[in-house]
């Protein structure tokens, strides 16, 4: 910025949050303007903190199991799937074929309505509202599904130690299919309200610009790792129950900027379309649940699980003392890892593209801060 | 790196096309959905409209099964489990009697602090505790939020048995 | 705005009889301007209040919602009920504004969009106006709508918000630049109709109703959209509301506002919203004349041929809104003034040249 000799100009230091309708929950961005230009950008998090890794430490393995999915609310089936997972190769087990293919169906339901929210609100922070509203009207169908499997509607504590809380209700496939069916030609719309629209396009193409060797650095993971042009999807890369078995792309697109993540969650949510309709034709009859004695106690030793959420790997690490309850348990949340690369996207970015960006990370506050 | 788009003078004319084409399409797609059904519930007036009913299986407000033929009239023999295995250490019971006689006499449920994990009707050996369709639960005062032993009777009296939702399972079995 | 003329009359008529011989007429003339101007803020915020629960509406279907319909039938009250509720709320100054310039910039926000009212024909020879005849309506007009950037720079400065101000300065540099490109678009339906008299304008195209329309004029079509263009970024709609952007400035200029003073912001937003569908309808859609030819077949006072079509070119104004995303700053800017500038350059020749071999 140039400006005449006499002229003195000076940065304004702006509070963006922990009040403000863009930064999707409590999170506080410390920002250093020069006119309409960002130039430092410092997330402050903390505001949500519940010490949940704490709580683990005075719960037994079941009992924590509600929390987990506290972490990442958008997501909750991913985070049961971690810590189930975690517990289990703590303990030895290994669920049922059947509870596999349903472990799956469940989190790939989630994985689709935690986009579409994302879907709506990258739409509202670029100032375009209608198509949140559309998005959560087919991500109410969702959340419907799962209610009926489970019984609530964020908060599911579905899966269990060895199993599930029940099978899949009755009607739930044909629900499910009826689903799949009329979704596709809605991501098409949202596609050409949102993603086609010149003015989005300008809005997020060019803009935060991600690359691939700082998204390592910080250990960033999922749409935003893949934006910048890695192939890292742990279905792919290290596979867990049935995704061997099934066939889907992972979309990987080289540009790392707002649109390139924003195309690759659109894809995902038409590959986990694809998944879907290969579970339900797949799924086997059998049992569910596998026997686990009523009160787990596990050998002192460690277990980590991680798996592929829709904001990147989720990683659940136990460490068992021979008792009860964890000695100590670690949660990897994608979100703190991704808002990490928050600064280093935002060079030359004005403050409308600032908004664009944190939309584009897609955090959770309540998987930030834990 | 993408880069950002440029405007030189010819460029604008291919960007004055796009921008017509995709106001265009925008403006059928939300015109489109004008016309489409609405999927709005009116909450809380329903204005002649039956209840919103959650899906089957939801896991509402709490109540206690009653069983007639047993001291108070309730199926639980306050063994006390559902009160162990709660994360929250939401339940409170003083349990009354010895033997098969024995039945809670106080029952107390802080709904505030229960998070509906479904762990204490899970364990339940007799199948005495349930969880209800009931969503509508709020009210000005924390307090209120304590459920006692008449306001579980009172809500259980009718249920048969725990509610649960119907599985393909069961629909295998009833065959 | 037959009413008004009655009333004037009746008002000039009585208060002679009265006061014969008792006090100058320039009381008379005095008395009726206030009742005038009574009267036509009254019919603006009414007119904004219906704006408000037509756009709430609009918005609720598009977005597959139902909108208002609890207060009164269909919710008609609802803004009526909100405006209430506004007026008895606690009017908050932050104690390091401005105290001056925070109360005036609303007033003289909502006082600047009522002004332009003053010009649009109504009726055959009726403009509110009247009384002082004004035959460069629309220069008039320009002037008034290049105002309304003062009342955002007042309340964005007055608030010692650094949001307001980011929103304030945002606003005067959208409205100052897209003054231009609206200016010259307007030229040119000037020298199709040669006058700048808003009046002839319509006179000219009421001959044969609807096929007589500005509109049909295929070198007035990119005037038209320019002209559309930058009356929405002056009233400051999606997809440039940016100086009101909620996602990135909170409420940007009137971020620090409430109660009554934010209503005046909220009205005048509405009003300027229906100034734009007017004067849109006065030069490209024939005004208050008929669509079915001169004198109306159908009888309907003129002023509600007026009111319906501007009604029609709100709702496709909001239409639009709510199905764009917003530019950014610098986007905008390049819009104005390496897009829509030119354009409006070339416009102008073009009509000059066909106005000169018609």
């Amino acid at each position: 910025m140039t400006t005449a000799p006499h002229c003195v100009t000076d940065e304004i230091f702006l509070n963006m949050g922990p009040q403000h309708p863009s930064t999707h929950g409590v999170l506080r961005l410390m920002l250093n303007l020069d006119g309409e230009r960002v130039m430092h950008v410092e997330p402050d998090i903390g505001f949500l903190h519940s010490s949940m890794e704490k709580v683990a430490e005075s719960l037994d393995y079941r009992q924590f199991l509600p929390y987990a999915d506290r972490f990442d609310y958008l997501n909750g089936m991913g985070n049961e799937l971690a810590y189930v997972r975690a517990v289990e190769g703590l303990l030895g087990i290994e669920p049922t074929l059947r509870c596999q293919y349903i472990r799956v169906i469940m989190a790939e339901m989630n994985r689709i309505a935690s986009h579409l929210v994302y879907y709506g609100t990258i739409g509202m922070d670029t100032g375009a509202t209608t198509p949140f509203l559309y998005c959560f009207r087919e991500r109410e169908r969702v959340i419907e599904l799962l209610e009926n499997a489970c019984g609530q509607r964020l908060l599911y504590h579905y899966f269990r130690i060895g199993g599930l809380r029940n099978d899949l209700p009755r009607d739930f496939c044909t629900k499910l299919r009826a689903f799949l069916h009329d979704f596709p030609p809605r991501i098409k719309e949202y596609e050409a309200l949102l993603t086609k629209n010149v003015i989005f396009r300008h809005r997020t193409e060019g803009v935060g610009y991600l690359d691939p060797a700082v998204a390592r650095g910080y250990g960033v993971t999922g749409p935003m790792l893949r934006g910048s042009g890695v192939d890292n999807d742990l279905r792919r890369a290290d596979p867990y129950y049935i995704y061997p078995e099934l066939e889907f792309d992972v979309p990987v697109l080289p540009e790392g900027d707002v649109m390139a993540r924003h195309l690759v969650r659109q894809e995902e949510m038409r590959q986990s379309v694809r998944i879907l309709h290969q579970c339900l034709d797949k799924l086997p009859a059998g049992e569910i649940n596998v026997k686990v004695p009523r009160r787990l106690k596990a050998e002192p030793g460690e277990s980590y699980a991680r798996v592929e959420g829709p904001r990147g790997e989720i990683g659940c690490y136990v460490i068992a003392d021979g008792t009860d309850h964890p000695y100590r348990l670690h949660w990897r949340a994608p979100s703190f890892y991704n808002l990490q690369a928050l600064p280093a996207m935002c060079g030359n970015a004005y403050v409308a593209d600032l908004i664009a960006i944190l939309g584009s990370v897609d955090i959770t506050l309540g998987d930030v801060d834990r | 790196m993408r880069q950002r788009p440029d405007h030189n003078p010819l460029h604008l004319l291919g960007l004055i096309c796009e921008g017509i084409w995709s106001l265009l399409v925008g403006l059928y797609i939300t015109g489109l959905n004008f016309v489409r059904p609405g999927v709005c519930e009116r909450y809380p007036r329903r204005d002649g409209r039956p209840d919103y009913q959650p899906q089957p299986g939801y896991r509402g407000d709490f109540a206690l099964i009653g069983d007639p033929e047993r001291p108070g009239g309730l199926r639980c023999i306050a063994c006390l489990q559902c009160a162990n295995v709660c994360p929250d250490k939401c339940i409170h019971i003083v349990p009354t009697g010895a033997g098969k006689e024995r039945h809670p006499a106080q029952f107390l449920i802080d709904a505030g602090l229960c998070q509906y994990c479904w762990m204490c009707v899970e364990i339940c050996p007799v199948a005495a505790i349930t969880m209800t369709p009931d969503y509508e639960t709020s009210t000005d005062k924390p307090t209120r939020l304590i459920r006692d032993l008449e306001h579980l009777q009172a809500r259980g009296r009718d249920l048969p048995e725990v509610l649960r939702v119907e599985t393909e399972g069961c629909a295998a079995e009833a065959e | 705005m037959e009413i008004l003329k009655l009333i004037d009359n009746w008002l000039r008529g009585a208060m002679t009889t009265w006061f014969t011989g008792h006090v100058p007429l320039i009381f008379v003339d005095i008395l009726a301007w206030i009742v005038a101007t009574v009267v036509i803020l009254l019919f603006v915020s009414l007119l904004a209040l219906i704006l408000i629960y037509l756009e709430r509406k609009v918005a609720a279907y598009i977005q597959g919602r139902i909108g208002p319909e609890r207060v009164g039938p269909w919710g008609l009250l609802q803004t009526v009920m909100d405006a209430l509720k506004l007026l008895e709320k606690e009017d908050i100054v932050p104690a390091a504004a401005d105290h001056l310039l925070h109360t005036v910039a609303p007033v003289a926000f909502f006082m600047i969009s009522v002004l332009g009212y003053l010009v649009i024909p109504w009726e055959e020879t009726v403009t509110i106006a009247k009384f002082v005849d004004l035959n460069v309506g629309l220069l008039y007009l320009l002037a008034i709508s290049s105002l309304a950037v003062i009342g955002v720079l007042m309340g964005g400065w007055g608030s010692n918000n650094k949001w307001s101000l980011l929103g304030a300065m945002r606003g005067a540099a959208q409205m100052i630049s897209y003054e231009v490109p609206m200016l010259l678009a307007l030229i040119c339906v000037v020298l199709q109709a040669g006058s700048l008299s808003l009046g002839v304008i319509v006179d000219q195209q009421k001959a044969m109703g609807l096929l007589t329309w500005n509109l049909w004029h295929p070198w007035l079509w990119l005037p038209l959209i320019i002209y559309l263009v930058c009356a929405t970024a002056e009233v400051n709609r999606v997809p440039f509301d940016i100086p009101a952007a909620e996602s990135e400035l909170v409420a940007g200029f009137h971020t620090e506002y409430s109660g009554m003073k934010f209503a005046f912001f909220f009205l005048a937003e509405y009003a300027n919203l229906f100034m734009v569908g007017m004067l849109f309808a006065t030069l490209f859609l024939g005004g208050w004349a008929s669509p079915f030819g001169y004198p109306d077949p159908l009888h309907i006072p003129g002023v509600l041929w007026l009111l319906f079509k501007a009604m029609l070119v709100v709702i496709f104004m909001m239409w639009v809104s709510w199905t764009l995303p917003r530019l950014r700053v610098d986007q905008l800017m390049s819009l104005a003034w390496k897009l829509l500038i030119p354009a409006s350059f070339l416009s102008l020749v073009v009509v000059s040249i066909v106005m000169l071999y018609r």
